[in-house]
């Protein structure tokens, strides 16, 4: 034990010498979280706060036109702009211009159509002998058309929100027209007077809510996906000091003296890892003080861990353990300091971007999704959104725990072949 | 050799991966308790390999190692505390203070903390590192650094030290308290196993002495039995060059 307790003290006293190490493994990913919870976050929230700015040109002024734009002014994600009087060319010119990113032309008679449109389908629904219920005029298109017109560098998932906005009014439009004629129809061929029909936006209610388990209902936001993400990704980080101070030891003759020395070479192993355990541990609860206290510094919503206190830990153990041993693994394979920093912080990188802490997964294509499973960063991070946005508990947590530990083993296994190469 | 063998390897093999040659080929020798060995050879000659086998570093390919009665095969961590090994590296962290090395060094032999406290005080004065024990080691000279390697390979006084290389490349006055150390602790028993290219130095020093070349002994027997043996030489080094020539060596 006194053998274990010296090493450690060795390895700290070397550590925080190293201003270099400390700076990569605190010092780094405190801005890592910083700047990319900040980042995300105002990427989250662009449709919430920064409206997109749409320019209407209404010539239809009757109940569609009119409608669809006090529809679109009432929405919270588009800023309106309405001007009457300008032609499509000069729609498109502001768009081109990046006035704004969208452009919306309401054709002329446009209420008209849709209105006519319904009328020879309510007219196709009475049998022939009932007769001509209504009149049509001749000189009109068969469909209304609005026109949408996009600046080049707007997001396909913009695209998606204002046509799915806009084809939501014209359905509300269109249902308060076809009843306004069903109405005219009852007072025409039964002399019934209907009241008017109300709102049609209410009929179904859509009520939102995040699937978490639990009572405890955790919002999710930027802090609660990019802590984890980001504190993982940091934690794996110790592979490169901790790599390059086994391949120092080993250059520098000090690991030949301590395999002379009985027993020494395995506690000198185990000094070094459990070093870096309590490094890596150290970082996560530093990750998560930032998301509780820095964040919301910074406008951002707090950090929220829910009630799954012991699963946190349980979980922050088996990723340091999985970044600890990894960073033996390599320190223990590569031959040189530029080999293992190279391999340590590209394989890193890799991981994280298949793992999905860079792009979530959910984004990914089936085969990269297939590939994100494989990486331990993966594990970490679904572990880590099972207990911070599902609220899942520890014995849901055990595959992703046991993979973790399972991985940690391999590093262990590959560590001590490599370890026994000098001897042959 | 009167002394009882301390140390005895027979028939010694070690051949690297793709080498074209064993680098160590059938070595056998006796070295008796408090002798000062020593192994001389030109570079490749594999002085190196046969220590690193001795201290347990290298797993030889056949043979056998005895040391003080214990086979290194069985025995090696019975063996290990018998040992003390001084490496040709400067193998202790240059982060470190001297005295931080030496504390850390002292806990791996299994040493208190108070033995710790007294042997690296005496230690570092003895090696005229008293006033520079709270000083990183890299802030050494290389001379210094030397002196700080040895100590840590004898703070826990090894029965036997390995020593490979232990004079190179510093300056005289540190040369001068590190042999004069050597023969000390011979003086007190301790058996010394030494390689040096330094021809000078082995001869005063020595006890006995093999001449290694190409991985296998070509000569062995006191410093003053090779001299009567090769009348036409002066000293040891023409000896060593008589018996390795003088073609240079990769």
């Amino acid at each position: 034990m006194n053998k274990l307790f010296a090493t450690i003290k060795k390895e700290i006293l070397i550590l925080s010498r190293d201003k270099a190490g400390l700076a990569m493994l605190f010092i780094m990913p405190v801005f890592l979280v910083l700047v990319m919870t900040l980042l995300q976050d105002s990427t989250f929230k662009q449709l919430d706060e920064k409206q997109l700015p749409v320019l209407i040109i209404n010539h239809d002024a009757d109940t569609f036109g009119l409608r669809i734009l006090e529809c679109m002014k009432s929405s919270k994600f588009f800023k309106i702009t309405e001007i009457g009087n300008i032609g499509k060319q000069d729609l498109i010119q502001k768009i081109e211009k990046g006035d704004y990113l969208i452009g919306i032309f309401i054709n002329e008679n446009a209420t008209k159509q849709i209105r006519q449109s319904i009328q020879v389908k309510i007219q196709g629904q009475f049998p022939d002998e009932v007769g001509q219920l209504f009149e049509y005029e001749d000189s009109l298109p068969g469909q209304a058309r609005v026109e949408i017109f996009f600046d080049p560098i707007l997001k396909s998932s913009y695209k998606q929100s204002i046509l799915g906005s806009l084809k939501h009014f014209s359905a509300m439009v269109e249902a308060r027209l076809m009843f306004d004629i069903y109405s005219g129809l009852f007072k025409d061929l039964l002399d019934i007077e209907l009241r008017p029909a109300g709102n049609f936006d209410d009929i179904v209610h859509f009520d939102e809510k995040y699937a978490s388990g639990g009572t405890n209902q955790i919002i999710p936001n930027s802090v609660q996906h990019n802590v984890p993400a980001w504190t993982i990704f940091a934690m794996f980080f110790i592979v490169i000091p901790l790599a390059s101070n086994i391949i120092k030891e080993r250059h520098s003759g000090v690991s030949a003296r301590l395999l002379t020395i009985a027993g020494s070479k395995l506690t000198s192993n185990l000094g070094k890892g459990v070093t870096y355990f309590i490094v890596g541990f150290i970082q996560a609860i530093l990750m998560l003080l930032i998301g509780f206290f820095i964040l919301p510094l910074f406008g951002l919503p707090s950090l929220q861990i829910g009630g799954n206190v012991l699963a946190l830990f349980v979980v922050t153990i088996a990723v340091v353990m999985a970044a600890t041993t990894y960073g033996i693994a390599i320190g223990n394979i590569a031959t040189t300091e530029q080999q293992s920093s190279i391999f340590g912080s590209i394989s890193v990188v890799i991981l994280a971007a298949i793992g999905g802490v860079w792009v979530p997964t959910f984004m990914m294509s089936d085969l990269m999704l297939d590939l994100s499973k494989t990486s331990p960063l993966n594990w970490g991070l679904n572990a880590y959104y099972d207990i911070l946005l599902r609220n899942s508990g520890l014995i849901d947590l055990l595959p992703g725990i046991a993979l973790l530990l399972g991985f940690s083993f391999v590093c262990m296994f590959l560590s001590f072949l490599y370890s026994k190469r000098g001897l042959n | 050799m009167g002394e009882k063998a301390i140390i005895e390897i027979n028939k010694l093999v070690k051949h690297y991966k793709n080498a074209d040659a064993d680098a160590v080929d059938s070595m056998s020798l006796r070295i008796g308790q408090g002798e000062i060995y020593g192994l001389l050879g030109p570079n490749g000659a594999g002085k190196t390999t046969t220590i690193s086998m001795l201290c347990g570093l290298l797993r030889p390919d056949s043979g056998d190692i005895i040391i003080d009665g214990l086979n290194l095969k069985t025995s090696a961590d019975k063996i290990k505390s018998l040992i003390g090994v001084v490496p040709q590296d400067i193998a202790i962290y240059e982060e470190l203070t001297a005295k931080e090395n030496l504390g850390f060094f002292g806990k791996m032999y299994g040493l208190k903390n108070a033995e710790i406290k007294n042997i690296s005080n005496s230690l570092l004065m003895r090696f005229r590192l008293g006033e520079k024990a709270g000083q990183r080691a890299k802030t050494f000279s290389g001379g210094m650094k030397r002196r700080l390697n040895l100590i840590a390979g004898i703070m826990h006084s090894p029965k036997i030290l390995f020593l490979d290389e232990p004079t190179v490349g510093i300056d005289v006055q540190s040369k001068n308290v590190i042999l004069e150390f050597l023969k000390e602790i011979k003086e007190s028993g301790t058996t010394i196993v030494y390689t040096s290219h330094i021809m000078e130095e082995a001869e005063k020093l020595c006890s006995r002495i093999s001449i290694m070349d190409r991985g296998k002994e070509i000569a062995s027997g006191t410093p003053k039995d090779l001299l009567e043996k090769n009348t036409d030489c002066k000293n040891l080094e023409d000896i060593f060059l008589k018996l390795t020539g003088r073609k240079l060596r990769e």
